[in-house]
């Protein structure tokens, strides 16, 4: 890695078999454009290389990488804070990574969809609006506050 | 009251009669009746798709009577950006793309014409003497020390392929009479440009446009040969094949593969005026990226068959194609019969055979919408054609691929 790794101290009594892991971490996304079904997109530290991210996954997850591509993704510099001052939106690396032995992956979905809505101008949707117009009407103006409208004009 | 103001059924009132408007036949068909006018075309001038499609349908009227010379120069003229294709690629899984992009079928195994071709085992012995002398002199005779990194197959596999095939070619002569007036090509520029397919500009000025994708294959081959008459084609033209082409619904970009502006260049590696201008076989030399023992180290192995493929398809699509642009063919007036041409790739130790039989340019054109037509490619496992040097003998000489290598060279119109 680029930084420098400063293990820490041995002491004595500590367990013989000491395992490191990297202070990095990298974040799984969704790809923006639609990406082959070997291909998994990650964000990661600006200062992992390609190496770095197919030992991670090879020697942490035991993942087969075929290989890694990297970008870097310039963030915008427009955006203003309320004394006008120009904010950076920090840049970030993406990194793809193609799995090897014909392994696939597909980025789970995290939000399913809602149950099925009816058809436009069925039956069941024409009910459904009817019910909920019923509901609305049912209700109490909010502009009268809770007075009856028997006092109305 | 706000609700209290709508009646809950008066949506289904408005439908009823919004239904009742118009019954009345405007458009009664008139009788048959021959045309007093011209035909109605689009303009030529407007800012509409109808008018940019007329005016691209005169340009291809216009390039249908013109020589095949002044043809390539103007579909060639006008630089845009477009996808090079690498022959020699390092991306996962290639071969499919490839096959996407050229409209190509795979099939695994040779032609039957070269399977079952038979050979005298005199002249074999007497041909595979010259390549043991061949190989020899680049791994046992040469002192040769250690090359730069990456450089290996400069020193040992060119040189070697340069002699075996010159040597190959001269002996084959007498037997195969179209070498006698063919031409031996060292590392010609091969190149082929074309469209397959669309896509619409994501952004930019002309975001929203459609506009079509444009391949560039520049390829190097080691060495090709050249004949004057068209080698036999495999099957013939309009045969219903199995294979399947892989349809890749996905951007080329996440191949990855990259677009650069620069000449458009077609060309068989010969001017169009020269008479050897139909291939027999060409020969590539695998670099040293992507040489057997580097790929397996790199844990890769499923990926060295995918090389040769993609390799085979691509530099062979593009030597096919040249052909028949020089011919006169184009997307526009597809080829009245298949162009044919062979490929060995060899590593200096493993050769992969394959077979090209080009059956349509016409990828995405207007004159054929639905194209049934697709390109073939046959194609051999690697072969190993000897297993070491040592002390100035070849140990493990594997005749079987030296006879493939001797047959593909054999095939004549």
């Amino acid at each position: 890695m680029a930084r420098r790794l400063i293990y820490p101290l041995y002491q004595l009594g500590n367990p013989q078999l000491r395992i490191f892991r990297p202070t990095f971490s990298m974040t799984l996304v969704r790809p923006g454009k639609p990406q082959p079904q070997d291909t998994v997109q990650f964000r990661v530290s600006m200062e992992m290389t390609k190496f770095d991210v197919k030992n991670y996954l090879e020697k942490i997850y035991n993942v087969p990488v075929a290989a890694v591509r990297t970008r870097i993704q310039y963030c915008s510099n427009k955006k203003r804070n309320h004394l006008n001052q120009r904010v950076k939106r920090p840049d970030y690396k993406v990194a793809y990574v193609q799995l090897s032995q014909q392994q696939t992956f597909q980025f789970p979905d995290i939000f399913p969809e809602k149950e099925k809505q009816h058809e436009e101008g069925s039956v069941e949707a024409m009910q459904e609006k009817f019910m909920e117009d019923e509901r609305q009407r049912q209700k109490p103006d909010p502009r009268r506050g809770g007075v009856t409208e028997w006092f109305g004009l | 009251m706000a609700a209290c103001s709508r009646s809950p059924l008066h949506l289904f009132l408005s439908v009823q009669t919004s239904r009742v408007i118009c019954t009345r036949n405007v458009q009664v068909k008139s009788a048959e009746t021959s045309p007093v006018y011209p035909p109605i075309v689009p303009s030529r001038t407007a800012k509409s798709k109808s008018a940019k499609k007329r005016v691209l349908l005169e340009f291809f009227d216009r390039l249908q009577t013109v020589e095949p010379q002044e043809r390539i120069r103007a579909l060639t003229r006008v630089q845009r950006m477009k996808y090079v294709v690498y022959p020699q690629t390092s991306a996962i899984g290639a071969d499919q793309w490839y096959q996407h992009f050229t409209k190509t079928a795979y099939l695994s195994g040779l032609p039957e014409k070269l399977s079952t071709a038979e050979l005298e085992d005199t002249v074999v012995s007497e041909l595979s003497s010259t390549v043991c002398k061949a190989l020899l002199q680049e791994h046992w005779y040469m002192k040769k020390g250690r090359t730069f990194i990456h450089r290996e197959q400069e020193q040992f596999a060119v040189p070697f392929l340069m002699n075996a095939v010159s040597g190959l070619v001269a002996a084959l002569a007498s037997k195969n009479p179209v070498f006698q007036m063919s031409s031996l090509d060292v590392s010609p520029h091969v190149n082929f440009y074309w469209i397959n397919g669309e896509r619409t500009i994501p952004r930019g000025h002309r975001s929203g446009r459609v506009e079509p994708k444009r391949f560039q294959i520049d390829d190097r081959p080691h060495s090709q040969i050249r004949i004057r008459h068209q080698l036999p084609e495999f099957v013939p033209l309009e045969t219903e094949v199995a294979a399947e082409v892989p349809v890749i619904q996905l951007a080329p970009d996440v191949l990855p593969m990259f677009r650069r502006q620069y000449d458009n260049n077609i060309s068989t590696g010969a001017k169009l005026q020269d008479p050897c201008c139909y291939g027999h076989t060409q020969f590539h030399v695998v670099p040293d990226r992507f040489r057997r023992d580097k790929l397996i180290n790199k844990k890769l192995s499923d990926q060295i068959v995918v090389f040769l493929r993609a390799n085979a398809i691509a530099s062979l699509f593009a030597w096919t194609g040249a052909q028949a642009m020089y011919q006169g063919f184009w997307s526009e007036q597809d080829v009245s019969r298949p162009f044919v041409s062979q490929a060995v790739i060899t590593d200096g130790q493993y050769f992969s055979f394959f077979c090209y039989q080009l059956n349509t340019l016409a990828l995405s054109s207007f004159s054929v919408p639905d194209n049934p037509r697709k390109n073939l490619c046959w194609g051999t496992e690697s072969l190993r054609l000897y297993d070491s040097v040592t002390d100035g003998d070849v140990v493990g000489w594997n005749d079987d691929t030296f006879k493939l290598l001797v047959k593909f060279l054999l095939n004549k119109p």
